[in-house]
């Protein structure tokens, strides 16, 4: 069973001795991530995340997804119940080797981003028959 | 401080429980148990038998202006077909499922952190609103419901003049 089980909306952490540059709460976007036969499916939520404003980095071995959220809050409004924190979303991945860098495919829908991590050729696990002697 | 600000379930307006989102105990722990029963049955690949309708709870933002109150929900992965809107004198309603993606046999799951399941969420409305005027919009997984107050709620509204002494 996975250890993580905090799937509440929580801020991410920064990089040590960096600052935010803007004024925004960043969040850690919930995630599920899904091992196949060919490729490892990603899935996190992200809700007032379009494909304009997801930005997603490789580099190296660190896959960086980050989400801007336009906060579109009235003018002088008063809060009567406040559940959720409005702010961007980032979190980092770490890639093992087995992944085809390449053919990373990415979309987003309805505030929820799909990434498809194909194996490369090497990773897929090839079954090896054993020949009676 | 008073007494009956001890009482937790004295709180509020309305007759709703009020969660507090991202630092309330309480439903940290709902959640925390809720993951281990949905995580034992895909340790078995079973469905739990309540469907997974436990998992999902969505989260409501309502703000208020002097002319309208403004309710939004975060529904990631849903679309308004799954949505179902309700609104009484001084009850907002949102219905819904959301449903998980089957995936095939054999898969590993690594991490498990998204809820699916159906979910009812009652919300008082602090005054009464014109129900002829109120809009639904779903767009990025966020559902955004602005009511206007109806003329009367708006002109009931006094300003109280204090004198100086």
């Amino acid at each position: 069973m996975a250890d993580t089980v905090d799937i509440e909306k929580k801020e991410a952490q920064t990089t040590d001795g960096t600052e935010h540059t803007r004024e925004v709460k960043v969040y850690h976007p919930a995630v599920d991530i899904v091992e196949k036969e060919k490729e490892i499916l990603l899935t996190a939520d992200m809700p007032g995340v379009d494909d304009k404003s997801i930005d997603i980095t490789l580099d190296k071995n660190v896959l960086t997804i980050y989400g801007k959220v336009d906060p579109n809050v009235p003018q002088q409004y008063q809060a009567s119940y406040v559940e959720y924190g409005i702010g961007d979303y980032r979190r980092s991945f770490t890639l093992s080797e087995e992944i085809d860098r390449q053919r990373i495919e990415a979309t987003v829908k309805n505030g929820v981003l799909k990434l498809v991590l194909p194996k490369a050729e090497a990773a897929k696990a090839k079954k090896i028959e054993v020949r009676a002697a | 401080m008073k007494f009956k600000d001890l009482i937790p379930w004295g709180t509020a307006r309305g007759s709703v429980a009020v969660k507090h989102g991202d630092n309330d105990p309480f439903t940290a722990l709902q959640r925390q148990i809720n993951d281990v029963f949905n995580g034992f049955f895909r340790g078995f690949d079973m469905e739990p038998f309540w469907g997974g309708g436990i998992g999902f709870n969505p989260s409501v933002n309502v703000l208020e202006t002097d002319k309208e109150i403004t309710v939004t929900a975060e529904l990631p992965g849903m679309d308004e077909h799954d949505l179902d809107v309700t609104l009484t004198k001084d009850m907002l309603s949102l219905k819904g499922q959301k449903k998980a993606e089957k995936e095939d046999k054999g898969t590993n799951y690594y991490h498990m952190e998204r809820s699916y399941g159906s979910f009812v969420r009652s919300i008082p409305l602090p005054c009464e609103v014109d129900d002829a005027k109120v809009e639904a919009e779903f767009k990025k997984g966020i559902l955004t419901i602005k009511l206007p107050k109806s003329p009367e709620a708006v002109k009931d509204t006094k300003k109280v003049q204090i004198k100086a002494g």
